[in-house]
């Protein structure tokens, strides 16, 4: 007998609109199914009727997490579509940037997933850490969210030495913090109890289903774009990429909180030999007929831009490819053969109610497929009989019944 | 290895399959093969280099054609792997027996320009609509959004 539940698309706890049809066998996922679309907005076809610099304010409209991430993405696309070679100090301010979105997005993940497990102080922990992090974009960008940074031949504001001293003194607060976060992930007996062995994703199936990002490199893939295919000043930076080999929710909190210490020690490198000179070089309007792939090392894994410019100051096309697409494939291989009670801790940030969904109306047999139809009264009465003869203790008192 | 010995080794191994080979840029690799050939190109890629990932695959419509374009990647370099198909027989050979990691992008291509996948394990519609209108496909360069009439219900 199977039982098919549904998730989404609409439900209180998802962060954004997805469907998801899960085949169970008692309480064990067989096959799951999931429908996209509910947020499709035509943003590719609507960039082929822009202009280059009114589609990088487009880009960061694709999410609001990664909003810096789609915009370097297309930024660096472009510029080398125009042949164009940007400002150093350009770079290193863009890549400060690119770091600090990776720690807050990491940071914010690390608190998602504790709440998940059931762990609410971790979330709050690591949520008022976040605010640094934020805190810090919102000086250097002046804003919180849509950072708005990028622009062809470099970024569009500079930081001063006050920036720079005040970014150093709260890197050394999130540090500390960091590495109880890893002590805690690595030894919290309860935590490392609820995380392991859930969502097991074997380094073939992993490679097979092309994932990227954390995911991957749990699965003990070391597949990072900033060391395999450097951009921007990924090159001069010394940096290693963070791999686990337990293939389950608990390797990709390890390798998240790997790179958060990792981000640290770029960002500190990044601003200790911060080159001196201009922000910015002038870019064309126009840009003549070529293509350009461009791959960028989101906090979520490869993002990816495909750009076909035509010789005019539009593009003819923009495939835009964001990491979650691409783990989707290898999530429904994490959820086969889970519990059902695994289903928000691998889907991260789906928190789905999945008793209050299913009245009890019917009561099936998953191994016989039996079923058998039952009253209200009936239930009443079987209630009745249950709690007859119990006589209900808190702590030596009775209970007045 | 590098994406120069690359290179040289696809054009002298498999010079029957493929049209052309480029190193348009650091790490890119332009190859244009056949349809009929894709198969094999993205097998041999696969075991001789190691080009597990695919990171996207976009289409492009051209006109006359559309060009359909895989995005292989390994450690060293990114392999753009390119085929055109005419419009009046829109088919395209599946992948995912290469690649099972292919099947959302091709149910995207399904949708987006009308392409038709053989041998597509999954063929349902993915991102638009259920009650999407057939034969309408939005990212080919003759669909244009018409926004319908503002109908106030009880106005007049």
């Amino acid at each position: 007998m199977e039982f098919k539940v549904a998730l989404g698309p609409q439900h209180p706890a998802l962060h954004e609109p997805i469907s998801l049809r899960m085949t169970l066998d008692g309480e064990i996922i067989r096959d799951a199914d999931l429908k996209l679309g509910y947020n499709h907005r035509g943003i590719e076809k609507l960039a082929e009727s822009r202009t280059y610099i009114q589609n990088l304010y487009l880009t960061e409209r694709i999410c609001g997490i990664c909003s810096h991430s789609h915009t370097t993405c297309f930024t660096q696309g472009v510029e080398k579509l125009m042949e164009l070679v940007p400002a150093k100090r350009g770079l290193y301010i863009r890549t400060l940037v690119c770091e600090l979105e990776r720690v807050h997005s990491h940071l914010l993940w690390l608190g998602v997933a504790g709440q998940e497990a059931g762990f609410e102080s971790f979330f709050m922990y690591t949520w008022r850490d976040r605010e640094v992090v934020m805190d810090i974009l919102d000086t250097i960008s002046g804003n919180r969210v849509h950072y708005a940074m990028n622009t062809f031949g470099g970024v569009r504001r500079d930081i001063d030495e006050l920036q720079k001293k005040k970014i150093l003194d709260s890197l050394d607060l999130l540090k500390s913090r960091t590495e109880y976060y890893l002590h805690i992930g690595a030894s919290e007996p309860t935590f490392v109890g609820r995380l392991s062995g859930v969502g097991m994703l074997s380094k073939e199936s992993a490679i097979a289903l092309c994932a990227v990002g954390p995911t991957l490199r749990a699965s003990g893939v070391p597949m990072d774009v900033r060391k395999d295919d450097p951009y921007a000043v990924y090159d001069e930076i010394p940096f290693e990429v963070c791999t686990a080999d337990s293939c389950d929710v608990l390797g990709r909190t390890v390798v998240r909180v790997k790179e958060l210490l990792e981000s640290y020690k770029i960002i500190e490198f990044l601003l200790k030999n911060l080159p001196a000179g201009p922000i910015k070089v002038k870019a064309p309007r126009k840009v003549k007929e070529n293509e350009v792939f461009s791959r960028y090392e989101a906090p979520r894994g490869e993002n990816v831009h495909y750009i076909k410019s035509n010789g005019s100051d539009k593009p003819e096309r923009l495939k835009v490819r964001a990491p979650t697409l691409a783990n989707y494939p290898a999530t429904i291989a994490m959820l086969k053969n889970g519990f059902i009670a695994d289903i928000p801790l691998i889907f991260a940030a789906i928190d789905p109610c999945i008793c209050c969904a299913e009245r009890l109306v019917q009561l099936d047999n998953p191994r016989s497929g039996e079923s058998k139809v039952l009253t209200f009264s009936q239930l009443r009465q079987m209630a009745n009989q249950r709690y007859k003869n119990v006589i209900f203790k808190k702590k030596e008192s009775l209970w007045p019944f | 290895m590098n994406a120069e010995t690359i290179v040289e080794k696809i054009t002298s191994e498999i010079k029957d399959k493929i049209q052309e080979t480029a190193l348009t840029a650091p790490r890119r690799i332009n190859v244009k093969v056949d349809r009929e050939q894709l198969l094999a190109v993205l097998q041999y890629l696969k075991d001789q280099f190691g080009f597990t990932h695919l990171a996207t695959i976009s289409g492009v419509d051209l006109g006359e054609y559309f060009e359909v374009v895989y995005h292989m990647s390994n450690a060293i370099a990114t392999v753009n792997v390119r085929i055109l198909t005419p419009r009046s027989d829109p088919k395209i050979p599946s992948t995912c027996s290469v690649i099972p990691g292919a099947i959302l992008y091709e149910r995207e291509l399904q949708d987006m320009f009308g392409l038709v996948v053989q041998n597509i394990p999954d063929p349902r519609p993915l991102l638009l609509a259920d009650d999407w209108p057939a034969g309408e496909y939005p990212l080919r360069k003759d669909w244009h959004f018409n926004r319908p009439d503002e109908i106030i219900p009880g106005g007049k």
